[in-house]
């Protein structure tokens, strides 16, 4: 079943002298339901941009987004977004930070607890419910934020650079964390990104976009096991025709339209 | 422009215990030398109108349990009269500046109504306000409304500020799990505003004892301590007058300490600290 179905998307912002920024152009592109789909490009390519349509945030110019048959009108609870600088509420406690969509849901308090405690063991968060944002480190306010837009129940989990702003060890430790937890609750996931090695390491299919406007460059599937190892030829090899098809998109630069 | 919470970001340095020890002996140090130069000072100025501190702090004690003979009150009765004009008029400053300051805040068009008008108000001290206070609104009501536009303003500038800089990722959070206009405002808006108000109270406190004090001295007839301090004055109670004046002292400092004291808590329970 495809969960997600993004169809001819354009995203142009009006703008008064240069005339229109065209940041998305004819993207297309199905996920599976339960795929992993990384989607890698320059920054300025308009990954955000396409994430936050996807999230109902931003309305498409053209085009049309389906998430599992039903057409993409504003935000829902259908699908679940993890931001890059965590966006938690600082006056609620772990706990209550999780739970902020069930009480929006009007889900009864003692089923919320229920979920919420599932959802806190499940990002390894136990023994912290009751912290405050400032109490935790970076990796756990993402623990955080993964909890949060899971405890909705998402058909698709969007994630903008989720550990972008984390320091390298954690990045690495989250990684694994995320396919731990990606496993056990086969969430469709949308990953952006533009670490090629992070994308390597995660995907299932990797979505390369070109610079502004931006559009579907290049898709590779990854077939291989997961735990992947970093260290692998393999690997490196991936990496290094990933890198070069970026690089190419890099030097030639954003076009104006 | 609004007024920002410094407090906030000072909390963090916190001083060892000793250093705070050291700190505690300087400021009494200063204090007692204070004092020690007043006394110098009325002794060998030896004017009436400069009593020395241990006549004040007899008249002091003197004034709660004797009365006034001006205007036939204690102390205690002054203070009574200044705190429930400070209290009516600190609460229906805040009650109407909290929902205008998040609405203004929040809303495009709360603002662009709004704005105007509090800009040609917001200028004018609230003293200037009183001769016109006292003649249409009387001597108990006319320094309520002073301390009322003393508290207002800053009340409203840190709401109206707290609630217009929520970080928009936090409103885009609350939509994808489905958070509406309404949620967003009760759920994220309200609570985002919370330490912003608690800021706008503490100056707002500060700002409406002196206007309170001003009031009450133009209409000494309502009572008050600021009442206290000009019927002394006037006939030659100087060691009264003065007490009145630590009386002040000591109400603000306890109002705005408290209020400091309340501001650090809700900001530390709201998880502000960063």
């Amino acid at each position: 079943m495809i969960a997600l179905s993004i169809r001819d998307l354009v995203k142009s912002f009006p703008r008064e002298v240069e005339g229109d920024l065209m940041a998305i152009k004819d993207f297309s592109l199905d996920v599976e339901e339960g795929e992993f789909v990384c989607i890698l490009g320059p920054s300025g390519c308009g990954k955000t941009t396409l994430l936050r349509m996807i999230a109902g945030l931003d309305a498409p110019t053209k085009g049309e987004i389906l998430v599992m048959g039903n057409t993409v009108r504003g935000p829902g609870s259908d699908r679940g977004m993890v931001f890059q600088e965590f966006a938690l509420f600082p006056w609620r406690t772990v706990r209550r930070n999780i739970e902020f969509g069930l009480e929006i849901r009007r889900v009864k308090p003692e089923e919320r607890r229920k979920i919420s405690s599932h959802y806190i063991e499940l990002v390894g968060l136990a023994g912290f419910e009751d912290a405050h944002p400032y109490e935790l480190s970076g990796g756990m306010k993402q623990r955080v934020g993964i909890a949060r837009a899971l405890a909705n129940d998402p058909k698709v989990l969007l994630m903008d650079e989720p550990f972008g702003a984390l320091d390298a060890q954690t990045r690495n430790l989250m990684q694994k964390e995320l396919l731990r937890i990606w496993k056990e609750t086969r969430k469709t996931v949308i990953f952006i990104t533009h670490s090629v090695d992070e994308a390597c390491f995660l995907a299932d299919r990797l979505v390369i976009m070109t610079t502004r406007p931006g559009t579907i460059k290049e898709v590779f599937p990854i077939t291989w096991e997961r735990p992947r190892d970093r260290a692998s030829v393999e690997f490196a090899a991936l990496r290094k025709r990933i890198l070069v098809e970026l690089e190419s998109e890099v030097v030639s630069g954003p076009q104006r339209t | 422009m609004p007024i920002i919470s410094m407090r906030r970001l000072k909390g963090r340095i916190r001083l060892s215990g000793k250093d705070t020890l050291i700190k505690l002996l300087v400021g009494a140090v200063a204090l007692v030398l204070f004092l020690v130069a007043w006394q110098l000072f009325a002794d060998s100025a030896n004017t009436e109108y400069l009593p020395t501190p241990i006549e004040v702090l007899n008249a002091f004690v003197d004034s709660f349990s004797t009365k006034d003979p001006s205007s036939g009150v204690t102390m205690g009765k002054s203070i009574e009269s200044s705190l429930s004009r400070f209290i009516l008029g600190t609460f229906l400053a805040i009650g109407l500046a909290i929902p205008l300051g998040l609405a203004m805040g929040f809303f495009p068009l709360a603002n662009a109504f709004g704005k105007p008008l509090i800009e040609i108000f917001r200028p004018i001290p609230p003293i200037a306000w009183v001769p016109f206070l006292f003649i249409v609104a009387g001597v108990i009501w006319g320094p309520v409304i002073t301390i009322f536009l003393g508290v207002f303003f800053p009340v409203l500038s840190n709401v109206m500020f707290g609630a217009s800089s929520v970080e928009p990722q936090l409103i885009d959070a609350a939509k994808t799990m489905g958070a509406r206009k309404p949620t967003l405002f009760m759920r994220v808006v309200m609570p985002y505003t919370i330490p912003y108000l608690m800021t706008g109270i503490r100056i707002g406190l500060g700002i409406g004892w002196m206007c309170i004090v001003a009031a009450e001295m133009i209409g000494t007839r309502g009572g008050g301590v600021g009442a206290f301090i000009l019927n002394n004055a006037n006939i030659g109670r100087y060691d009264y007058m003065f007490a009145g004046m630590v009386m002040i002292a000591i109400l603000g400092i306890v109002t705005v300490e408290s209020a400091s004291y309340i501001e650090r808590r809700v900001s530390r329970w709201m998880g502000a600290k960063r």
